[in-house]
Protein backbone atom coordinates (compact mmCIF):
# COMPACT_ATOMS: atom_id res chain seq x y z
CA UNK A 1 0.00 0.00 0.00
CA UNK A 2 2.13 3.07 -1.15
CA UNK A 3 -0.80 5.30 -0.96
CA UNK A 4 -0.18 5.24 2.63
CA UNK A 5 3.12 6.94 2.13
CA UNK A 6 2.25 9.28 -0.99
CA UNK A 7 -0.86 10.51 1.43
CA UNK A 8 2.05 10.78 4.74
CA UNK A 9 4.13 12.80 2.13
CA UNK A 10 1.25 15.20 1.52
CA UNK A 11 0.18 15.81 4.83
CA UNK A 12 4.05 16.67 6.04
CA UNK A 13 3.76 19.30 2.82
CA UNK A 14 0.49 20.57 3.68
CA UNK A 15 2.33 20.97 7.16
CA UNK A 16 4.91 22.90 5.60
CA UNK A 17 2.62 24.98 4.22
CA UNK A 18 0.94 25.96 7.22
CA UNK A 19 4.38 26.93 9.16
CA UNK A 20 5.20 29.00 6.27
CA UNK A 21 1.56 30.87 6.96
CA UNK A 22 1.72 30.81 10.61
CA UNK A 23 6.03 32.74 9.88
CA UNK A 24 3.75 35.22 7.58
CA UNK A 25 1.34 36.00 10.16
CA UNK A 26 3.98 36.20 13.22
CA UNK A 27 5.42 38.91 11.13
CA UNK A 28 2.43 41.33 10.21
CA UNK A 29 4.06 43.73 11.46
CA UNK A 30 7.43 43.57 11.49
CA UNK A 31 9.44 46.68 9.47
CA UNK A 32 10.05 45.39 6.07
CA UNK A 33 9.44 41.72 6.04
CA UNK A 34 8.60 40.28 3.03
CA UNK A 35 5.53 37.22 3.01
CA UNK A 36 6.70 33.80 2.13
CA UNK A 37 4.89 31.15 0.06
CA UNK A 38 5.87 27.59 0.14
CA UNK A 39 6.44 25.84 -3.00
CA UNK A 40 5.72 22.31 -3.93
CA UNK A 41 6.41 19.82 -6.74
CA UNK A 42 5.40 15.91 -7.16
CA UNK A 43 8.08 13.46 -6.53
CA UNK A 44 9.81 10.57 -8.85
CA UNK A 45 7.28 8.54 -10.94
CA UNK A 46 7.12 4.99 -10.90
CA UNK A 47 7.52 3.00 -14.29
CA UNK A 48 4.83 0.32 -14.34
CA UNK A 49 4.99 0.14 -18.05
CA UNK A 50 7.18 2.15 -20.09
CA UNK A 51 5.47 3.68 -22.84
CA UNK A 52 6.77 2.34 -26.24
CA UNK A 53 6.90 -0.77 -24.43
CA UNK A 54 5.60 -3.54 -26.97
CA UNK A 55 3.26 -5.55 -26.11
CA UNK A 56 4.02 -9.49 -25.60
CA UNK A 57 1.10 -11.02 -26.67
CA UNK A 58 0.32 -9.38 -30.34
CA UNK A 59 3.35 -7.33 -31.13
CA UNK A 60 1.19 -3.66 -30.35
CA UNK A 61 3.20 -0.67 -29.09
CA UNK A 62 1.99 0.67 -25.77
CA UNK A 63 1.06 4.45 -26.53
CA UNK A 64 1.19 5.84 -22.76
CA UNK A 65 2.21 2.79 -20.51
CA UNK A 66 1.97 3.41 -16.94
CA UNK A 67 3.44 5.81 -14.47
CA UNK A 68 2.40 6.31 -10.97
CA UNK A 69 3.55 9.28 -8.57
CA UNK A 70 5.16 8.79 -5.81
CA UNK A 71 3.50 11.72 -3.35
CA UNK A 72 4.85 15.45 -3.13
CA UNK A 73 7.86 17.41 -1.61
CA UNK A 74 7.83 20.97 -0.49
CA UNK A 75 10.04 22.91 -3.33
CA UNK A 76 11.03 25.77 -2.16
CA UNK A 77 9.79 28.38 0.27
CA UNK A 78 10.11 32.06 -2.22
CA UNK A 79 9.97 35.10 -0.87
CA UNK A 80 7.40 37.39 -2.53
CA UNK A 81 9.20 40.63 -3.42
CA UNK A 82 6.40 42.86 -3.00
CA UNK A 83 6.65 46.26 -1.98
CA UNK A 84 4.95 47.13 1.82
CA UNK A 85 2.95 50.31 2.27
CA UNK A 86 4.93 53.29 3.92
CA UNK A 87 4.03 54.57 6.92
CA UNK A 88 4.62 57.82 8.25
CA UNK A 89 6.28 57.82 11.14
CA UNK A 90 8.39 61.79 11.16
CA UNK A 91 11.28 59.69 12.59
CA UNK A 92 14.43 61.67 11.02
CA UNK A 93 16.29 58.04 10.98
CA UNK A 94 13.59 56.53 9.38
CA UNK A 95 14.41 55.12 5.98
CA UNK A 96 11.90 53.42 3.71
CA UNK A 97 13.28 51.90 0.28
CA UNK A 98 10.67 52.76 -2.52
CA UNK A 99 12.47 50.10 -4.93
CA UNK A 100 14.57 46.69 -4.74
CA UNK A 101 17.20 47.93 -3.12
CA UNK A 102 18.51 46.74 0.29
CA UNK A 103 20.76 48.83 3.14
CA UNK A 104 23.93 47.03 3.48
CA UNK A 105 25.36 46.07 7.26
CA UNK A 106 28.42 45.54 9.00
CA UNK A 107 28.44 42.58 10.73
CA UNK A 108 30.96 42.08 13.87
CA UNK A 109 32.36 38.78 11.45
CA UNK A 110 32.97 41.53 8.98
CA UNK A 111 30.57 39.72 6.70
CA UNK A 112 28.22 42.17 4.84
CA UNK A 113 24.31 41.80 5.51
CA UNK A 114 21.52 43.13 3.66
CA UNK A 115 18.50 44.28 5.18
CA UNK A 116 15.19 46.46 4.10
CA UNK A 117 14.54 47.65 7.80
CA UNK A 118 15.36 51.47 7.71
CA UNK A 119 14.71 52.04 11.64
CA UNK A 120 17.87 53.30 11.72
CA UNK A 121 19.68 54.73 15.19
CA UNK A 122 22.42 56.92 16.30
CA UNK A 123 24.75 55.59 18.49
CA UNK A 124 27.29 56.50 21.12
CA UNK A 125 30.06 57.24 18.86
CA UNK A 126 27.57 59.00 16.47
CA UNK A 127 27.24 55.82 13.49
CA UNK A 128 24.30 55.43 11.95
CA UNK A 129 23.05 52.04 12.79
CA UNK A 130 20.53 49.57 12.45
CA UNK A 131 18.12 48.46 15.67
CA UNK A 132 20.27 45.49 16.00
CA UNK A 133 23.09 47.66 16.66
CA UNK A 134 25.44 47.16 13.02
CA UNK A 135 26.81 50.16 10.97
CA UNK A 136 25.37 50.94 8.04
CA UNK A 137 28.44 50.47 5.36
CA UNK A 138 29.48 52.79 4.16
CA UNK A 139 29.90 54.50 7.71
CA UNK A 140 28.09 58.08 8.33
CA UNK A 141 28.97 59.67 11.68
CA UNK A 142 26.19 62.74 13.22
CA UNK A 143 28.77 64.98 14.84
CA UNK A 144 26.84 65.51 18.53
CA UNK A 145 26.04 69.28 18.12
CA UNK A 146 23.46 68.21 14.28
CA UNK A 147 20.05 69.58 14.96
CA UNK A 148 18.31 67.91 12.75
CA UNK A 149 18.98 65.35 9.52
CA UNK A 150 17.64 65.25 6.40
CA UNK A 151 18.31 62.89 3.72
CA UNK A 152 17.18 63.40 0.72
CA UNK A 153 15.50 60.59 -2.40
CA UNK A 154 18.89 60.20 -3.51
CA UNK A 155 20.60 59.13 -0.21
CA UNK A 156 22.56 62.23 0.23
CA UNK A 157 23.02 62.90 4.61
CA UNK A 158 22.91 66.19 5.19
CA UNK A 159 22.79 68.02 8.90
CA UNK A 160 21.92 71.05 9.95
CA UNK A 161 23.42 73.38 12.80
CA UNK A 162 21.75 76.09 15.50
CA UNK A 163 24.70 77.96 14.65
CA UNK A 164 24.91 78.08 10.91
CA UNK A 165 22.56 78.68 7.66
CA UNK A 166 24.21 75.98 5.38
CA UNK A 167 23.88 72.37 5.83
CA UNK A 168 26.57 69.69 5.98
CA UNK A 169 27.00 66.68 3.19
CA UNK A 170 28.05 64.28 6.03
CA UNK A 171 27.98 61.62 3.84
CA UNK A 172 26.21 59.39 0.95
CA UNK A 173 23.68 56.02 1.69
CA UNK A 174 23.79 53.68 -0.89
CA UNK A 175 21.64 50.62 -1.91
CA UNK A 176 22.84 47.06 -2.67
CA UNK A 177 20.91 45.22 -5.51
CA UNK A 178 21.36 41.55 -6.30
CA UNK A 179 20.25 39.43 -9.54
CA UNK A 180 17.93 37.52 -7.98
CA UNK A 181 17.01 39.02 -4.60
CA UNK A 182 15.36 35.86 -3.84
CA UNK A 183 18.12 33.82 -3.53
CA UNK A 184 19.50 35.65 -0.64
CA UNK A 185 20.06 33.25 2.62
CA UNK A 186 17.83 34.85 5.52
CA UNK A 187 19.41 35.21 8.95
CA UNK A 188 16.96 37.10 11.19
CA UNK A 189 16.71 40.20 12.49
CA UNK A 190 15.29 41.58 9.15
CA UNK A 191 18.47 40.34 8.08
CA UNK A 192 19.87 38.63 4.54
CA UNK A 193 23.15 37.49 3.46
CA UNK A 194 24.67 36.72 0.05
CA UNK A 195 24.34 33.27 -1.39
CA UNK A 196 25.81 31.65 -4.45
CA UNK A 197 21.69 31.86 -6.04
CA UNK A 198 21.48 35.90 -5.51
CA UNK A 199 24.36 36.39 -7.27
CA UNK A 200 26.91 39.18 -6.02
CA UNK A 201 26.16 42.46 -4.72
CA UNK A 202 25.22 45.94 -7.06
CA UNK A 203 26.12 48.80 -5.35
CA UNK A 204 25.01 51.79 -6.40
CA UNK A 205 23.62 55.09 -5.55
CA UNK A 206 20.00 54.82 -4.50
CA UNK A 207 17.48 56.34 -8.30
CA UNK A 208 20.10 54.58 -10.19
CA UNK A 209 20.30 50.91 -11.94
CA UNK A 210 16.50 50.30 -10.59
CA UNK A 211 17.60 49.93 -7.09
CA UNK A 212 14.61 52.55 -5.61
CA UNK A 213 14.85 55.91 -3.98
CA UNK A 214 14.85 56.56 -0.36
CA UNK A 215 11.99 58.39 1.94
CA UNK A 216 12.78 59.90 5.05
CA UNK A 217 10.41 59.73 8.02
CA UNK A 218 8.70 56.44 6.46
CA UNK A 219 9.01 52.90 7.29
CA UNK A 220 7.94 50.07 4.81
CA UNK A 221 5.29 47.72 6.64
CA UNK A 222 5.00 44.18 6.45
CA UNK A 223 3.84 43.28 2.73
CA UNK A 224 2.04 40.50 4.41
CA UNK A 225 -1.83 40.07 3.76
CA UNK A 226 -3.64 38.60 6.35
CA UNK A 227 -7.12 38.22 4.41
CA UNK A 228 -4.77 35.95 1.79
CA UNK A 229 -3.06 34.51 4.81
CA UNK A 230 -6.07 33.23 6.42
CA UNK A 231 -7.76 32.00 2.80
CA UNK A 232 -4.21 30.07 2.11
CA UNK A 233 -3.99 28.59 6.18
CA UNK A 234 -7.74 27.17 5.56
CA UNK A 235 -6.91 25.54 2.03
CA UNK A 236 -3.77 24.39 3.57
CA UNK A 237 -5.91 22.95 6.85
CA UNK A 238 -8.97 20.92 4.17
CA UNK A 239 -5.61 19.68 2.09
CA UNK A 240 -4.65 18.15 4.97
CA UNK A 241 -7.50 16.39 6.26
CA UNK A 242 -8.25 15.46 2.66
CA UNK A 243 -4.70 13.31 2.63
CA UNK A 244 -5.75 12.02 6.33
CA UNK A 245 -8.98 11.03 4.60
CA UNK A 246 -6.64 9.10 1.95
CA UNK A 247 -4.60 7.21 4.35
CA UNK A 248 -7.52 5.96 6.50
CA UNK A 249 -9.19 4.51 3.12
CA UNK A 250 -5.64 3.05 2.03
CA UNK A 251 -5.88 1.71 5.94
CA UNK A 252 -8.96 -0.04 5.57
CA UNK A 253 -8.42 -1.19 2.29
CA UNK A 254 -4.79 -3.05 4.04
CA UNK A 255 -7.22 -4.40 6.35
CA UNK A 256 -9.43 -6.17 4.00
CA UNK A 257 -6.48 -7.94 2.67
CA UNK A 258 -5.41 -9.23 5.71
CA UNK A 259 -8.68 -10.29 6.14
CA UNK A 260 -9.26 -12.29 3.03
CA UNK A 261 -8.32 -15.43 4.98
CA UNK B 1 -9.47 -25.41 -13.51
CA UNK B 2 -9.94 -22.75 -11.26
CA UNK B 3 -9.55 -19.22 -12.07
CA UNK B 4 -12.07 -16.69 -9.97
CA UNK B 5 -9.61 -16.14 -7.97
CA UNK B 6 -6.83 -14.60 -10.10
CA UNK B 7 -9.54 -12.68 -11.89
CA UNK B 8 -10.29 -10.56 -9.07
CA UNK B 9 -6.67 -10.71 -7.93
CA UNK B 10 -6.13 -8.28 -11.16
CA UNK B 11 -9.24 -6.66 -10.24
CA UNK B 12 -7.82 -6.12 -6.38
CA UNK B 13 -3.97 -5.01 -7.62
CA UNK B 14 -5.45 -2.73 -10.35
CA UNK B 15 -7.67 -1.17 -7.60
CA UNK B 16 -4.73 -0.54 -5.08
CA UNK B 17 -2.57 1.22 -8.01
CA UNK B 18 -5.78 3.27 -9.02
CA UNK B 19 -5.56 4.27 -4.69
CA UNK B 20 -1.81 5.03 -5.54
CA UNK B 21 -3.13 7.91 -8.02
CA UNK B 22 -5.81 9.21 -5.96
CA UNK B 23 -2.82 9.54 -3.20
CA UNK B 24 -0.83 11.12 -5.39
CA UNK B 25 -3.79 13.44 -7.08
CA UNK B 26 -4.54 14.64 -3.58
CA UNK B 27 -0.97 14.56 -2.20
CA UNK B 28 -0.25 17.49 -5.16
CA UNK B 29 -3.63 18.94 -4.66
CA UNK B 30 -1.46 22.37 -3.99
CA UNK B 31 1.47 21.91 -6.21
CA UNK B 32 1.57 24.47 -8.94
CA UNK B 33 1.24 23.11 -12.71
CA UNK B 34 0.25 19.81 -11.62
CA UNK B 35 -1.60 17.35 -13.80
CA UNK B 36 -4.23 14.89 -12.24
CA UNK B 37 -3.11 11.33 -13.36
CA UNK B 38 -5.78 8.53 -13.66
CA UNK B 39 -5.57 5.28 -14.46
CA UNK B 40 -8.12 2.97 -16.58
CA UNK B 41 -9.16 -0.33 -16.71
CA UNK B 42 -8.81 -2.37 -19.39
CA UNK B 43 -9.63 -6.25 -20.47
CA UNK B 44 -7.08 -8.66 -20.16
CA UNK B 45 -7.95 -12.11 -21.89
CA UNK B 46 -6.21 -15.06 -21.11
CA UNK B 47 -6.05 -18.53 -23.31
CA UNK B 48 -7.69 -21.57 -21.15
CA UNK B 49 -7.40 -25.10 -21.68
CA UNK B 50 -8.44 -25.99 -25.59
CA UNK B 51 -12.15 -26.98 -25.53
CA UNK B 52 -12.56 -24.05 -22.44
CA UNK B 53 -13.93 -20.42 -22.49
CA UNK B 54 -11.24 -18.17 -22.64
CA UNK B 55 -10.85 -16.38 -19.21
CA UNK B 56 -11.09 -12.01 -18.68
CA UNK B 57 -9.26 -9.99 -16.36
CA UNK B 58 -8.96 -6.77 -15.49
CA UNK B 59 -5.85 -4.71 -15.85
CA UNK B 60 -5.20 -1.16 -14.85
CA UNK B 61 -2.76 -0.04 -16.43
CA UNK B 62 -3.40 2.68 -19.14
CA UNK B 63 -1.92 6.26 -18.10
CA UNK B 64 -4.62 9.03 -18.88
CA UNK B 65 -3.66 12.51 -17.24
CA UNK B 66 -5.71 15.16 -17.48
CA UNK B 67 -5.35 18.84 -19.38
CA UNK B 68 -8.20 20.53 -17.68
CA UNK B 69 -7.07 23.92 -16.64
CA UNK B 70 -6.45 24.27 -13.40
CA UNK B 71 -7.75 27.36 -11.68
CA UNK B 72 -5.50 30.95 -11.04
CA UNK B 73 -3.92 31.99 -8.39
CA UNK B 74 -2.71 35.73 -8.21
CA UNK B 75 0.28 35.81 -6.51
CA UNK B 76 1.69 39.40 -8.01
CA UNK B 77 5.31 37.91 -8.42
CA UNK B 78 6.76 39.66 -11.43
CA UNK B 79 8.18 36.01 -12.80
CA UNK B 80 5.02 34.28 -11.76
CA UNK B 81 3.23 33.56 -15.22
CA UNK B 82 0.05 31.09 -15.88
CA UNK B 83 -1.11 29.74 -19.28
CA UNK B 84 -4.70 29.99 -20.10
CA UNK B 85 -5.30 27.33 -22.25
CA UNK B 86 -3.18 24.83 -24.24
CA UNK B 87 0.47 24.29 -24.13
CA UNK B 88 3.69 23.91 -22.12
CA UNK B 89 6.47 26.47 -20.88
CA UNK B 90 9.93 24.42 -22.48
CA UNK B 91 12.76 24.29 -20.16
CA UNK B 92 16.13 22.69 -20.72
CA UNK B 93 16.86 20.33 -18.17
CA UNK B 94 20.29 17.71 -18.41
CA UNK B 95 17.80 14.91 -19.57
CA UNK B 96 16.94 17.42 -22.66
CA UNK B 97 14.27 19.48 -23.17
CA UNK B 98 11.18 18.93 -20.77
CA UNK B 99 7.43 20.48 -21.22
CA UNK B 100 6.40 21.71 -17.63
CA UNK B 101 2.89 24.29 -16.72
CA UNK B 102 4.95 25.13 -13.21
CA UNK B 103 5.50 28.71 -14.12
CA UNK B 104 6.58 30.52 -10.80
CA UNK B 105 10.18 31.48 -12.24
CA UNK B 106 13.03 33.46 -11.01
CA UNK B 107 16.20 34.78 -12.52
CA UNK B 108 19.05 32.99 -11.02
CA UNK B 109 22.54 34.08 -10.05
CA UNK B 110 23.53 35.17 -13.35
CA UNK B 111 19.99 37.05 -14.39
CA UNK B 112 18.34 33.89 -16.43
CA UNK B 113 14.97 33.09 -15.66
CA UNK B 114 15.03 29.65 -14.05
CA UNK B 115 12.31 27.22 -12.51
CA UNK B 116 13.00 26.67 -8.49
CA UNK B 117 14.65 23.48 -9.73
CA UNK B 118 17.46 26.15 -11.15
CA UNK B 119 16.29 24.97 -14.85
CA UNK B 120 16.59 27.35 -18.04
CA UNK B 121 13.42 28.77 -19.28
CA UNK B 122 13.91 29.09 -23.09
CA UNK B 123 12.06 31.43 -25.34
CA UNK B 124 10.58 30.99 -28.89
CA UNK B 125 13.96 30.16 -30.65
CA UNK B 126 14.97 27.90 -27.67
CA UNK B 127 17.72 30.32 -25.83
CA UNK B 128 18.09 31.31 -22.18
CA UNK B 129 16.38 34.07 -20.91
CA UNK B 130 18.71 36.82 -19.53
CA UNK B 131 16.82 39.91 -17.01
CA UNK B 132 18.90 42.77 -16.93
CA UNK B 133 19.68 43.30 -13.16
CA UNK B 134 18.81 47.16 -13.52
CA UNK B 135 15.92 46.16 -14.73
CA UNK B 136 13.10 48.55 -12.80
CA UNK B 137 10.18 46.54 -13.96
CA UNK B 138 9.36 43.73 -16.48
CA UNK B 139 6.24 43.38 -18.21
CA UNK B 140 5.09 40.20 -20.26
CA UNK B 141 2.34 40.26 -22.38
CA UNK B 142 -0.28 37.78 -23.06
CA UNK B 143 1.51 36.51 -26.41
CA UNK B 144 4.68 35.84 -23.97
CA UNK B 145 7.10 38.80 -25.15
CA UNK B 146 8.91 40.38 -22.27
CA UNK B 147 9.89 43.92 -21.43
CA UNK B 148 11.95 45.63 -19.17
CA UNK B 149 11.38 49.31 -18.57
CA UNK B 150 9.20 49.15 -22.09
CA UNK B 151 12.35 47.82 -23.68
CA UNK B 152 11.54 44.41 -25.35
CA UNK B 153 14.05 41.36 -23.90
CA UNK B 154 12.61 38.26 -25.24
CA UNK B 155 9.08 36.17 -26.01
CA UNK B 156 8.77 32.92 -24.12
CA UNK B 157 7.34 30.38 -25.97
CA UNK B 158 4.66 27.91 -25.59
CA UNK B 159 4.89 24.24 -26.70
CA UNK B 160 3.07 21.34 -27.34
CA UNK B 161 4.49 17.82 -28.07
CA UNK B 162 3.89 16.71 -31.33
CA UNK B 163 2.83 13.41 -29.88
CA UNK B 164 0.33 14.31 -27.20
CA UNK B 165 0.51 10.46 -25.57
CA UNK B 166 3.86 10.42 -25.42
CA UNK B 167 3.78 12.48 -22.33
CA UNK B 168 6.13 11.25 -19.64
CA UNK B 169 5.31 12.51 -16.05
CA UNK B 170 8.84 13.33 -14.39
CA UNK B 171 9.43 14.85 -10.76
CA UNK B 172 9.58 18.63 -10.37
CA UNK B 173 5.56 19.05 -12.62
CA UNK B 174 8.05 18.07 -15.67
CA UNK B 175 6.79 16.41 -18.63
CA UNK B 176 9.48 14.57 -21.51
CA UNK B 177 8.53 13.88 -24.89
CA UNK B 178 10.10 11.18 -27.14
CA UNK B 179 8.19 12.54 -30.39
CA UNK B 180 9.82 16.32 -30.30
CA UNK B 181 7.90 19.71 -30.12
CA UNK B 182 6.54 22.19 -31.81
CA UNK B 183 5.74 25.75 -31.16
CA UNK B 184 1.82 26.77 -30.23
CA UNK B 185 0.19 29.85 -30.22
CA UNK B 186 -3.43 29.46 -29.45
CA UNK B 187 -2.60 30.25 -25.19
CA UNK B 188 -2.60 33.28 -23.17
CA UNK B 189 0.23 33.94 -20.67
CA UNK B 190 -0.89 35.90 -17.63
CA UNK B 191 1.66 37.74 -15.36
CA UNK B 192 1.27 37.71 -11.59
CA UNK B 193 -0.52 34.21 -11.17
CA UNK B 194 0.12 30.68 -11.03
CA UNK B 195 -2.06 27.65 -12.22
CA UNK B 196 -3.06 25.75 -9.38
CA UNK B 197 -3.51 22.04 -9.54
CA UNK B 198 -6.27 20.93 -11.37
CA UNK B 199 -7.30 18.21 -9.22
CA UNK B 200 -10.42 18.25 -8.08
CA UNK B 201 -10.53 16.73 -4.37
CA UNK B 202 -14.32 16.24 -4.05
CA UNK B 203 -13.68 14.17 -7.64
CA UNK B 204 -10.73 12.20 -6.11
CA UNK B 205 -12.70 11.35 -2.50
CA UNK B 206 -15.58 10.30 -4.55
CA UNK B 207 -13.61 7.74 -6.35
CA UNK B 208 -11.14 6.91 -3.39
CA UNK B 209 -14.35 6.02 -1.59
CA UNK B 210 -15.51 3.68 -4.56
CA UNK B 211 -12.05 1.69 -5.27
CA UNK B 212 -12.21 1.48 -1.27
CA UNK B 213 -16.14 -0.48 -1.75
CA UNK B 214 -15.00 -2.26 -4.91
CA UNK B 215 -11.93 -3.45 -2.68
CA UNK B 216 -13.56 -4.56 0.58
CA UNK B 217 -16.33 -6.49 -2.42
CA UNK B 218 -13.32 -7.99 -3.63
CA UNK B 219 -12.10 -9.39 -0.34
CA UNK B 220 -15.03 -10.49 0.14
CA UNK B 221 -15.39 -12.66 -3.41
CA UNK B 222 -11.99 -14.18 -2.53
CA UNK B 223 -13.37 -15.51 1.09
CA UNK B 224 -16.40 -16.64 -0.54
CA UNK B 225 -14.54 -18.45 -3.29
CA UNK B 226 -11.83 -19.65 -0.59
CA UNK B 227 -15.15 -21.47 1.19
CA UNK B 228 -16.72 -22.74 -1.45
CA UNK B 229 -13.21 -24.48 -2.39
CA UNK B 230 -13.35 -25.40 1.13
CA UNK B 231 -16.37 -26.86 1.02
CA UNK B 232 -15.88 -28.64 -2.62
CA UNK B 233 -12.53 -30.64 -1.09
CA UNK B 234 -14.48 -31.47 2.64
CA UNK B 235 -17.19 -33.00 0.67
CA UNK B 236 -15.46 -35.33 -1.77
CA UNK B 237 -13.15 -36.00 0.80
CA UNK B 238 -15.66 -37.41 3.06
Amino acid sequence: MRALKIAATGMSAQQMRVETISQNLANMNTTGYNARRAEFSDLHYQQMARPGTINAADGTVLPTGVQLGLGVRPSSVTVQLAQGSLSQTNGDLDIAIEGKGYFEVALPSGQSAYSRDGTLKRSADGLIVTSEGFALVPNITIPDDARSISINAEGEVYAYFNDRIEPELLGQLTLAGFSNSKGLEAIGSNMFLESPASGPAIVSIPGTDGLGTLRQGYLEDSSVDAVREVTELIEAQRGYELNAKVITAADQMLSATSNIR
Amino acid sequence: MDSAGYTVLTRLSGLKNELQAIANNVANASTTGFRKEGLIFSEYISALEPGEPSLSMANGDVRHTSDAQGPLTPTGGTFDLAIEGDGFFLIETPQGEALTRAGAFTPNDQGELTTHDGYRLLDNGGAAIFIPPDAKSVAVAADGTMSADGLPLAQIGLYLPTDPNSLNRQDGVRFYTEGGVEPYEGAAILQGYVENSNVNPITEITRMIEVQHAYTMGQKFSEQEDERIRGVISTLGR
